[in-house]
């Protein structure tokens, strides 16, 4: 938790109250957050402020999150940004695209312990500094 | 229509697990305990709400064949054992024993793991659900010719023949189940059988009414 309040996360979520629990999670958790609406908002946001990481849905309005990752993933400026698809879409094949498409995780919205969001970042933080992703 | 509906019901449900569980870890201040049952019980019940919603949305893959397996070679011991372990909390709240014998040296099987664990663990389940207080399911593992059977013995109330016709259609709960457990989905059966017949195997039982019901699930080897 030392460091942990240098980390950004931008949190894409369409639905209200989930974008607020996720946020306030994280930021209860010593994360700086910030959150975006829709699939453009979540690529515009995630080009003009650099955050360390995102957590990404699937369903949302404009671009699905499908989309965005492909377009985080082929922009030099996002590419080694780590997403973290958090859905409610379970299916194994969506689960193989995503991760096809370059996620670094995949989480169920309905499967996860929200308490734990935290923890689940912060590794995937960890796992993207080791391997040399998302420099700071 | 149903998976749409399903699928749309999972998110306000994804809501209100994680409200609930940032007000029972305390995040938002002391929960006294009158509050904290009362916080508990509703968590516990949206986590069931959660577990029919997902049941159905599997029966309607299945009934729109979008349920697709992935095969990869498998340990089907190492399965029951996840799925062992994924019941034994329900076990122990019903004061029911699980016990299993695995046979050695019983080949690997090419099948989708995770979907085999979800019907072993859909067996189980309704084998404790369905046992008397204090009761034993014994689970066991061998080799029959070209097929590996699993065997899910319990010594519950017993399935009766005008029941047995039914047992695996989807939504069908028997009479004397209801009476015990009001609130099944009566869809664990009928998923659990989609996935072995997928997966080239079948799924059946024996039952003496009164005495108990043996549940066997045969996977054949490659």
């Amino acid at each position: 938790m030392a460091d942990a309040p240098q980390w950004k996360i931008l949190v894409v979520e369409d639905d209200k109250f989930l974008s607020r629990l996720y946020s306030d999670q994280l930021r209860r958790d010593g994360f700086d957050v910030i959150v975006a609406s829709s699939g453009d908002e979540g690529l515009g946001r995630a080009r003009r402020e650099h955050p360390d990481l995102v957590l990404l849905d699937i369903i949302l309005p404009d671009k699905n999150g499908f989309d965005v990752l492909s377009a985080l993933k082929l922009d030099e400026g996002t590419t080694r940004t780590p997403v973290v698809i958090l859905t409610n879409l379970g299916r194994d094949a969506d689960v193989q695209t995503g991760l096809k498409l370059g996620a670094a995780g995949y989480l169920i919205k309905t499967d996860i312990s929200i308490t734990r969001l935290g923890e689940e970042v912060r590794r995937h933080l960890v796992t993207a500094r080791s391997a040399g992703g998302g420099e700071r | 229509v149903t998976s749409v509906i399903a699928h749309q019901l999972k998110t306000p449900l994804a809501g209100l697990k994680s409200a609930l569980e940032v007000l029972l870890a305390g995040q938002l201040g002391a929960v006294p305990p009158a509050q904290e049952e009362y916080l508990r019980i509703a968590l516990e019940e949206t986590e069931r709400m959660i577990a029919q919603v997902r049941d159905l949305l599997d029966a309607a893959h299945i009934d729109e064949r979008k349920f697709v397996l992935s095969p990869t070679p498998v340990d089907f011991a190492a399965v029951v054992r996840q799925a062992m372990a994924a019941v034994e909390p329900f076990a122990r709240a019903k004061n029911t024993t699980l016990s299993l014998t695995v046979e050695p040296n019983l080949p690997t099987l090419s099948l989708d793991g995770p979907k085999l664990q979800q019907a072993v663990s859909n067996v189980i389940d309704n084998a404790i659900r369905y046992n008397r207080g204090r009761g034993r399911v014994a689970l066991s593992l061998r080799r029959v010719g070209r097929r590996v059977v699993f065997a899910c013995r319990d010594s519950g109330i017993g399935i009766g023949r005008a029941e047995a016709k039914h047992l695996f259609t989807k939504f069908y709960r028997a009479p004397a189940a209801v009476t015990i457990v009001p609130s099944g989905s009566g869809l664990g059966l009928y998923i659990a059988r989609a996935i072995v017949e997928q997966s080239g195997g079948r799924l059946w039982f024996e039952s003496v009414p009164g005495q108990g019901t043996t549940f066997y699930l045969a996977l054949p080897v490659q």
